[in-house]
């Protein structure tokens, strides 16, 4: 770790060289005058860039991180970094929650010389912070993914990419125009069983796929509605709401069962859809491309605050190639069984065998379970093994070990901006035809659903000031 | 006529017909019958009901607008939720004629007559329909202090020089604490802003938790 001793290190790089990446890593000059103007009561971090090669943190230097959103998903994250940092693979420099009860925890969680803030600005204002990992609810991710890049940060957001296409438009053009690599959490691509489904599925194993049918069991129903209500102390109820209209704090708003509400979590088509479809996209080479035609249908809650759709069926229909992509929630018995293994095998037993794919080929089926963080491939694709000429793809070290690589090097991440844009286009498209109740044809090259001016303008959502794209 | 621009027109009129076809059976139901649907203590009846608002369509919207403040809580969902149903059916392509009886009946619910949760809900509802008749109840509402915000975004949402131009006129006469956010809109529109530059990166909100 390297901390600041109010010196200078040997080898620090001098501004002055073109290539060196932004203007928010700190040079020498920037440097000295802002541990001298510190007089810190902490001890701030050297940003890895400064030691490292021009534009890029060295591959033997940590990268100096803070972590946006430390409940649920974000507590994984931390502990996660945690350990890394144990192992001296990384700094960890603050943790952010808008839930004061959460961030406390976090700081127990992460110990001294880490500092706590509420507002995530503060974080992006840092210099000596490389990169960010954000695990806020889906409906920031855009907003804070967008001004994480604009300050020159390195970002992992959680799945979902974004909540509308033009949030995912903006992620994108962020993330480029500033030159900062992103990982977003769908993280089923870096399984290893991904890795030998995808390599059995390019090598034809099953001739030419013109189908995949995602499954998963349905959305929960609010079966605990609540009058609205003043929020709890420690939470910044306006905060959490951020880019959302204002409205008042109902606790079957959060936490975790944001996920159930169309503006804020989407329903299960965006939160496993973005890991299912993922891999679809992946799998099938179709990253970068999109369907002509979305078409929803799904059955509504019956009561209570929530309003994703308890039961789903959407299908996209992709040109040239042409292939379908269905994504369908349905009743439990009527999922496909889980394949049999025993608990000896890699990757163990299924744990989670109520969402996955089935991939159609001319010559046979394939079926995995999961597609985030436990990913089953079926048997036969285990078994298989590269014939000499065979078609290799590539093999993920990790999700984070490929972000970390993706920041070093500038390599391309394997969940980057670009292709989880994409696949959340499929989850707020599939939603979009729900709630309008009509079949939509959306233009991949231009971006934009055709001929509906009303969905059209659902294409994004504007934003409460301050907190916006 | 290109295939496109015959499909397009096809895609229309087949709606429009479909429409004025299930509007017509549902008329013969009755705005009451979808009320009482609305009302009923069965969350079955309640959601079927307002499923099927769509078809209802205009005369539905003041209707269901007085439903919204119900105490039952679920009551008032629905009728929430109905109304939502109609404002998303008669966006359809083609239903240029539904669709306008539908924002005048919401522009009416803009009035001071009307709760501020209403009045919140059918500005959403009127950026997603809204035209050229809606803008100026809608900038109207930028004067007060409750709605100016919802206001605001709603006018950035309406695709139309008519919105932009409520907009600067907004900014013009806003107080200073709101001329930052209509400044937003503004620049989103694509309009040059001189000063109020932008605070989405200026951190406000400090925090107590000390450091371990």
């Amino acid at each position: 770790m390297l901390r600041i001793a109010y010196s200078i290190p040997v080898g620090l790089k001098q501004k002055g060289n073109k290539t060196m990446k932004k203007s928010n890593k700190l040079n020498r000059r920037e440097f000295l005058a802002a541990a001298g103007a510190a007089a810190v009561s902490m001890p701030y971090l050297i940003p890895s860039g400064v030691l490292a090669q021009p534009g890029r943190i060295g591959a033997n230097e940590k990268i100096t991180m803070a972590h946006i959103g430390v409940g649920g998903m974000g507590g994984y994250h931390l502990n996660d970094m945690i350990q890394r940092r144990d192992k001296g693979q990384v700094n960890i420099a603050a943790v952010c929650d808008i839930d004061k009860n959460r961030l406390v925890n976090a700081l127990k969680t992460a110990g001294p010389g880490v500092e706590p803030y509420h507002d995530y600005r503060y974080i992006l204002q840092r210099k000596d912070i490389d990169a960010v990992v954000i695990a806020t609810p889906d409906h920031w991710h855009g907003v804070q993914t967008v001004h994480a890049a604009e300050c020159g940060k390195h970002v992992y957001v959680e799945k979902p990419a974004c909540c509308t296409i033009e949030e995912g438009k903006a992620m994108v053009a962020a993330a480029k125009k500033n030159n900062v690599s992103v990982q977003v959490g769908s993280q089923g691509r870096s399984q290893p069983e991904a890795y030998l489904a995808h390599r059995y599925l390019v090598n034809g194993n099953i001739g030419h796929i013109s189908r995949v049918d995602c499954f998963h069991y349905p959305s929960p129903e609010d079966n605990n509605p609540v009058p609205d209500s003043d929020p709890p102390a420690e939470l910044d109820w306006d905060m959490w709401l951020g880019p959302l209209h204002w409205r008042p704090y109902n606790q079957r708003y959060c936490h975790g069962v944001f996920r159930w509400l169309l503006e804020s979590g989407g329903g299960q088509i965006r939160d496993r859809g973005a890991h299912v479809m993922s891999c679809a996209m992946w799998w099938m080479g179709a990253d970068g491309t999109g369907p002509v035609t979305v078409e929803a249908t799904g059955t509504a809650p019956k009561k209570g605050l929530w309003d994703s759709a308890v039961l789903m069926d959407v299908t996209y229909t992709f040109k040239n190639p042409d292939w379908v992509l269905t994504w369908r929630q349905m009743p439990n018995d009527k999922l496909p069984k889980a394949e049999e293994r025993t608990g000896n095998e890699p990757g163990g037993e299924i744990s989670r065998p109520g969402y996955g794919a089935i991939y159609r080929g001319d010559k046979g089926e394939f079926i995995h379970w999961g597609g985030d963080g436990g990913t089953w491939a079926e048997k036969k694709a285990r078994k298989w093994e590269l014939p000499a000429g065979g078609k290799d793809v590539y093999k993920s070290p990790g999700h984070k070990e490929d972000w970390f690589k993706g920041i070093k090097t500038g390599a391309k991440t394997i969940m980057n901006i670009e292709a989880a844009a994409g696949v959340a286009n499929l989850c707020v498209l599939g939603n979009l035809s729900y709630i309008l109740g009509r079949k939509l044809e959306w233009n991949q090259a231009k971006q934009t659903i055709v001929g509906d001016q009303q969905a059209q303008r659902m294409m994004s959502r504007p934003q409460r000031h301050p907190y916006h794209l | 006529m290109s295939t496109n621009s015959f499909k397009k027109v096809s895609i229309a009129a087949g709606a429009a017909a479909v429409m004025a076809q299930t509007a017509d059976t549902a008329y013969a139901q009755g705005v009451d019958g979808l009320l009482a649907g609305i009302k009923s203590d069965s969350a079955e009846k309640r959601t079927e009901a307002w499923q099927s608002a769509g078809e209802v369509g205009a005369p539905a919207v003041k209707p269901l607008a007085e439903v919204m403040t119900d105490d039952n809580l679920e009551v008032a969902r629905a009728a929430k939720r109905a109304l939502w149903q109609i404002v998303r059916y008669t966006g359809w392509p083609g239903a240029n004629k539904e669709r306008r009886a539908v924002e005048t009946e919401l522009t009416d619910l803009l009035g001071d007559d009307q709760p501020v949760a209403v009045r919140r809900e059918v500005l959403w509802m009127l950026s997603e329909i809204g035209a050229r008749n809606s803008i100026k109840p809608i900038a109207g509402l930028m004067k007060n202090e409750s709605l100016r915000e919802d206001a605001r975004m709603a006018l950035e949402r309406i695709p139309s020089k008519r919105a932009v131009a409520a907009l600067k006129a907004g900014f013009e006469k806003a107080p200073e604490d709101f001329k930052t956010n209509i400044a937003q809109s503004l620049r989103k529109r694509g309009e040059e802003v001189a000063g109020y530059p932008c605070q989405k990166l200026v951190p406000t909100k400090k925090t107590d938790v000390k450091p371990l």
